[in-house]
């Protein structure tokens, strides 16, 4: 039985879609292009966040507020597939055809995105509990694809419109995140490796 | 002080934010504004030659279209604000033109 907080959750997380939908409706193929950016930041911020969830925990293990959102990760990394999904949608509807979809798809701002959806595919479709026990201890190796799908993300953003420092501020964050994480680790090690050739 | 460093740098994409949008440096034009022949002079021009367009704003001195070329690409354009002349193409930032 899902909490109160948590239905909440998922549908402070599906308002902005049924927004999106909502304008998408009234417009022709075409201009659906000016939904694609706006859709496709939504996911690439959801994204950022859920990725930051873990380190921040680590950082600030007292504060509420991270303490409250890593208990929603799943449903922020869902959201981050979903508004990924519809931003392809649009893409495709505002395309209207294979040939066109085709001729740009060499495009590295464009394969990029095709290829960040790929590997959120499979995240989403494994987030159920269950799924999480099928796989067992794969299910953690699966979910790290989330790293290179967070890197072709940028790598799309940052190169499909001439839009690179947004994209830069919005992923620095989460760069620094992992640099701080890597130099803890390696900074535990050390202290680890003085305790025993102490003894 | 490192939790400030760290709160600092998670504030950085809202710094990026708040900057209004700024020119992106893809290309630019320096022509005196009084010369302008204006955006619907240039929508009206390159409609005529095959052009869809479906915005159309100013970008470093130069006029940015988004919009769909003649050949049937999605692509966003610059051109000169005095000439008219097409002086940028690209697509998903894949440049399809550059005018030598």
């Amino acid at each position: 039985m899902r909490s109160r907080s948590s239905w909440l959750v998922w549908g402070l997380l599906a308002a902005p879609a049924v927004w999106f939908v909502s304008v998408a409706e009234g417009q022709s193929a075409e201009d659906l292009e000016s939904l694609l950016h706006p859709t496709g930041e939504l996911s690439a911020r959801l994204l950022i966040v859920a990725l930051a969830l873990t380190p921040l925990g680590k950082l600030f293990p007292r504060a509420r507020a991270v303490r409250w959102l890593l208990g929603r990760r799943r449903a922020i990394g869902v959201a981050a597939f979903g508004y990924a999904a519809l931003h392809t949608l649009f893409y495709v509807a505002a395309m209207g055809s294979a040939d066109d979809m085709l001729a740009e798809l060499g495009a590295t701002g464009i394969w990029t995105g095709w290829a960040a959806l790929a590997l959120l595919a499979p995240l989403a479709l494994t987030s159920t509990d269950r799924a999480q026990r099928w796989l067992r201890s794969g299910w953690k190796r699966l979910q790290r694809l989330a790293y290179p799908a967070a890197v072709l993300t940028l790598a799309h953003w940052a190169l499909v419109h001439n839009d690179t420092w947004t994209a830069v501020a919005h992923f620095a964050p989460l760069a620094l995140l992992q640099i701080l994480r890597v130099l803890n680790r390696s900074g535990a090690r050390a202290g680890l490796n003085e305790r025993q050739s102490h003894a | 002080m490192r939790r400030l460093i760290i709160l600092a740098a998670l504030a950085a994409p809202f710094a990026a934010l708040e900057t209004p949008a700024a020119a992106t440096g893809a290309m630019t034009c320096n022509a005196p504004k009084a010369k302008w022949k204006g955006e619907p002079a240039l929508v009206k021009k390159i409609t005529a030659e095959g052009w869809k367009v479906r915005k159309s704003k100013v970008d470093g001195g130069c006029y940015e279209v988004y919009g769909t070329d003649p050949q049937g690409n999605r692509v966003e354009a610059y051109f000169h604000p005095v000439t008219l002349e097409k002086l940028l193409v690209s697509r998903r930032g894949e440049v399809l033109f550059r005018k030598k």
